[in-house]
């Protein structure tokens, strides 16, 4: 091998020396833009929620909170500012949405996971996926065209056929309700759902699957002894996951719930929610009070999702240190 | 003798009891995505009735009158999803960098949970954070407060993924980088960020296509236009804020086509920078692999 | 050999440690004659955590001469090697006492910046690990480019290939350095990195069990470029194949370990001497292959 000798590399020095020079003033400086930037970004968060907090107390000077909290009378005509409709209209579409898309959900990711060959199975994950790529407004809109007048349909068969004479499944129906928007709602969180929980089930150790197999398990046994039970804790953080958004959820509900602040046991009746009430009212709101209560109500909407959102990562939590350190998220 | 050494079968019962679940896992999965083949064949359907492509180009017109496009709303996504990127892709990158680079502690910690906790604020309750941040102050909308709350929407999901990234730079590249005596900042710059450029670039894509069908936190930030309005410190519009609008008002004929063409404008957009977004991702685990 | 420091000190190495040593804290030491040590390791100590992992090591690395550790796996060979240049802090719970030089110089100091350690005592690591992103060009210019031992396209295009020349891999690349350092074969990686610490400049150069993912041809052409780049480089190469140390060192360190005590050095000597007359059983042992 020839070697040659360039200005470039000098060949070792009879005895070499420890080089001080340094990284230059690059990295103390990257090191604290990032910093800066990182803490700016908190600063911005605390920030608008005391800005906005402070906004919402404005309301204090016109009903106390809990008259907020718990009143049941929405009429900013009158100044009266109630929030138990809509926070009543929250709770039953949510739970209405977990009603329908969590067995869909569960479904869906054991075919996906479990049963399908690998491609169909990549196919199935990627469309339900895309679910959760359309935008909301585009939700509203369809729901309005297309999914209302097919739901009217069986609102109607429902409330005439024997259930009809539970109180939340009596008529009058209207076409939008409740259970419109719990319809759709469902349809959103459907993606975030299956997603958290296929991650979940195939966290599953393969020698704890093999074991069962090995026993002599069917694939449904395997599934219902090994799977489900190891990935239970992943499972409930995607449902928690997907009820923070239902709460959250505003255009699309706005489209199909029918827009009153009442309390219905029906779930076939119209009604509000939190998110869809700020969004309708907030821009034409003049009357004394009516923005501050629209943004108190945006403060209690805050408080709910930010709970279910923190429950949410305490389960995924007890969930991870229970796996073992498995990465269920 | 062989009656002693036979293969015992599942059994009636337990062949039923699969079977029953392996067909309700079916009907889940048809009943799945069901929802997705009937959004997209009604856009399909009443989008291209209602398309053409000078909607793009179109100022828009009265609300209740035929014609019109969207070219405001157009110019206003552009320019409000930009700036917001040029705020979120910064600072995302530096929360990742400062989590995962800078272990900098206790307080990088609180930093990263409150950009978490980010992502669980309903985009509604950001618009009015912005509202009473901006817009209040400013004494007027503006396309800059609807940028702001966009980029709000964006920065959990690009720091998120760009710590991802940053974690699964392979030990050894590291190792690399320091016995070759580089600066940190230059190992991120020249070796880690390319490393894993893919999945930075996943998180952008999936954040602006996020934003971009964001209707929500613009109601009271950005609130809408009927002009063409480059000046961002105007209000402004947007696409799906000018598709709002129009939906709202499906009783007449014409804000309802220009509904159906900005909805199916919008999925679009929305599709095209998501598919691309996860075509990205499954490219950008392959250097991992590799390494 | 100048300034021999007796006194033992505590080093916490920690991980993110980056002081930097003031400019007048460098320290030029005169040099020695052909086959003086580079480095010396004195009581050498190092835990995982609260697990000893090797205690009391010492031995010296000559100049243009190859060191070889061998030992079985756990006697702490990589811990050692990985002291030499500061890489061991790497390593989050990582901690070592005992003295490090480098030609006299104590690199663990305070003061001295683990970077400038670095760039004078080169390493090569078990995995080939050049950087996938980066063309083999820039793999091998990008570090002394920012470390500024070249400017300009002309100086570094010589660095370039005079470093890929003495890593023996000048020839098969050097129609294609635009191409990624990830395309070329594992043997060729491992000389790709081997240019790539080469062309920072260092006097020193550790190799850890740098052949352990190669082809047996690959592995012969490592050890002969070893041999080659001992002409002009200390080079401290950990390896747990017995043959290789046998062909290719000068010096052999014999490492083990056993339930009782953690990685300690069991026999040093040159090489030819430990392989054909050990003095120790447990050397005898290891060679002849009875364990390990």
């Amino acid at each position: 091998m020839t070697v040659k000798r360039g200005p470039g590399v000098q060949p070792t020095s009879p005895a070499g020396s420890i080089r001080v020079r340094r990284g230059g003033f690059g990295d103390p400086l990257l090191r604290h833009a990032v910093q800066l930037l990182s803490l700016a970004a908190l600063g911005a968060v605390v920030l608008m929620l005391v800005d906005t907090a402070i906004r919402a107390s404005d309301l204090l000077k016109h009903q106390s909170l809990w008259s907020f909290v718990s009143g049941t009378q929405w009429q900013p005509s009158n100044t009266l500012y109630g929030a138990l409709p809509f926070i009543y209209g929250t709770a039953v579409t949510s739970i209405t949405a977990l009603v329908f898309a969590v067995p869909l959900a569960l479904g869906a990711a054991l075919l996906i996971n479990e049963y399908l060959p690998r491609r169909i199975a990549g196919s199935l994950a990627y469309a339900i996926d895309l679910l959760a790529a359309i935008p909301s407004v585009v939700y509203g809109f369809w729901g309005v065209v297309a999914l209302v007048p097919f739901l009217t349909v069986i609102q109607k068969a429902v409330a005439q056929s024997p259930v009809g004479a539970l109180p939340i499944f009596a008529g009058p129906v209207a076409g939008p309700s409740y259970f419109a928007a719990g319809i759709i709602l469902s349809i959103m969180i459907l993606p975030i759902v299956t997603a958290v929980a296929r991650d979940a089930m195939s966290a599953t150790p393969r020698l704890q699957r093999e074991a069962a197999l090995a026993l002599g398990a069917t694939r449904g046994e395997t599934i219902r002894h090994v799977v489900l039970p190891f990935a239970r804790g992943g499972i409930f953080a995607g449902i928690i996951l997907g009820l923070s958004r239902a709460i959250g959820e505003t255009i699309a509900v706005l489209f199909v719930i029918g827009n009153q602040p009442q309390i219905n046991a029906s779930i076939f009746s119209p009604g509000y929610t939190l998110p869809s009430v700020v969004a309708s009212e907030f821009a034409e709101a003049n009357q004394p009070f009516h923005s501050e209560a629209l943004v108190a109500l945006g403060i209690v909407l805050f408080v709910l999702s930010f709970g279910v959102n923190l429950g949410a990562r305490l389960v995924v939590q007890r969930f991870e240190q229970r796996a073992g350190g498995a990465d269920v998220r | 003798m062989s009656a002693e050494f036979h293969l015992r079968p599942s059994g009636a019962m337990r062949h039923a009891r699969d079977r029953l679940i392996l067909g309700l896992c079916v009907i889940a999965g048809l009943v799945a995505v069901l929802p997705l083949a009937a959004v997209l064949f009604f856009l399909v359907v009443e989008g291209a009735k209602a398309w053409t492509p000078a909607f793009l180009v179109t100022p828009p017109g009265p609300l209740t009158l035929p014609g019109g496009g969207a070219a405001h709303a157009i110019l206003g996504t552009l320019e409000m999803t930009g700036l917001a990127l040029l705020i979120s892709v910064p600072v995302g990158t530096a929360v990742a960098l400062y989590v995962v680079e800078y272990r900098a502690g206790k307080l990088a910690l609180v930093v990263r949970t409150a950009v978490d906790l980010m992502a669980g604020i309903p985009s509604i309750v950001i618009g009015l954070f912005i509202y009473a941040l901006l817009v209040l102050t400013m004494g007027h909308f503006s396309g800059l407060a609807g940028a702001v709350a966009l980029s709000l929407i964006m920065l959990p999901i690009i720091a998120r993924t760009s710590e991802e990234m940053f974690k699964i730079v392979p030990r050894r590249l590291r190792e690399a980088t320091m016995a070759l005596a580089m600066p940190r900042w230059r190992a991120i710059a020249s070796v880690y960020v390319p490393t894993v450029a893919a999945g930075l670039m996943t998180g952008i894509v999936l954040a602006v296509s996020r934003a971009v069908g964001e209707t929500a936190p613009l109601l009271f930030t950005s609130l809408g236009s009927n002009f063409i309005q480059p000046d961002i410190t105007q209000p402004m519009s947007a696409l799906p804020l000018y598709m709002f609008q129009n939906a709202l008002n499906i009783g007449f004929p014409a804000a309802r086509q220009r509904a159906w063409a900005a909805a199916l404008t919008l999925v679009v957009i929305v599709l095209l920078f998501n598919i691309v977004g996860r075509w990205l991702a499954t490219r950008a685990s392959l250097p991992a692999a590799r390494n | 050999m100048t300034a021999l420091q007796t006194d033992v000190r505590v080093h916490i190495a920690t991980r993110g440690e980056e002081t930097a040593a003031a400019p007048g804290q460098a320290r030029h030491v005169d040099g020695t004659a052909s086959g003086g040590a580079a480095m010396e390791v004195r009581h050498l100590s190092a835990w995982y955590g609260a697990k000893l992992a090797v205690s009391d090591v010492t031995f010296q690395a000559r100049q243009r001469a190859i060191t070889a550790i061998i030992g079985p796996s756990g006697s702490g060979k990589s811990t050692v090697l990985r002291a030499l240049n500061r890489m061991l802090e790497v390593v989050p719970t990582a901690r070592i006492t005992g003295d490090v030089t480098f030609h006299g110089m104590d690199i663990y100091a305070r003061g001295v910046d683990p970077a400038s350690v670095r760039r004078s005592i080169g390493m090569v690591f078990q995995q080939p690990n050049p950087f996938p992103t980066m063309s083999i060009y820039d793999n091998v210019a990008a570090a002394p480019r920012f470390n500024g031992i070249v400017k300009g396209r002309a100086a570094t295009d010589e660095l370039v290939e005079q470093a890929l020349r003495r890593a023996a891999l000048w020839d098969e690349v050097k129609d294609v350095l635009g191409r990624s350092g990830a395309s070329l074969s594992g043997g060729q990686q491992q000389r790709l990195c081997i240019a790539r610490a080469l062309a920072v400049n260092p006097d020193v150069i550790l190799m850890d069990e740098p052949c352990s993912a190669l082809d047996p041809i690959a592995t012969l052409q490592i050890e002969e470029l070893a041999r080659e780049l001992s002409e002009r480089y200390a080079i401290v190469i950990v390896t747990h194949n017995m043959q290789q140390a046998a062909r290719a060192s000068d010096h052999t360190i014999f490492m083990s370990m056993n339930e009782e005590r953690a990685g300690y050095v069991v026999e040093i000597g040159p090489t030819s001497e430990m392989f054909t007359n050990p003095r120790n059983k447990l050397t005898e042992d290891y060679i002849t292959g009875r364990f390990g």
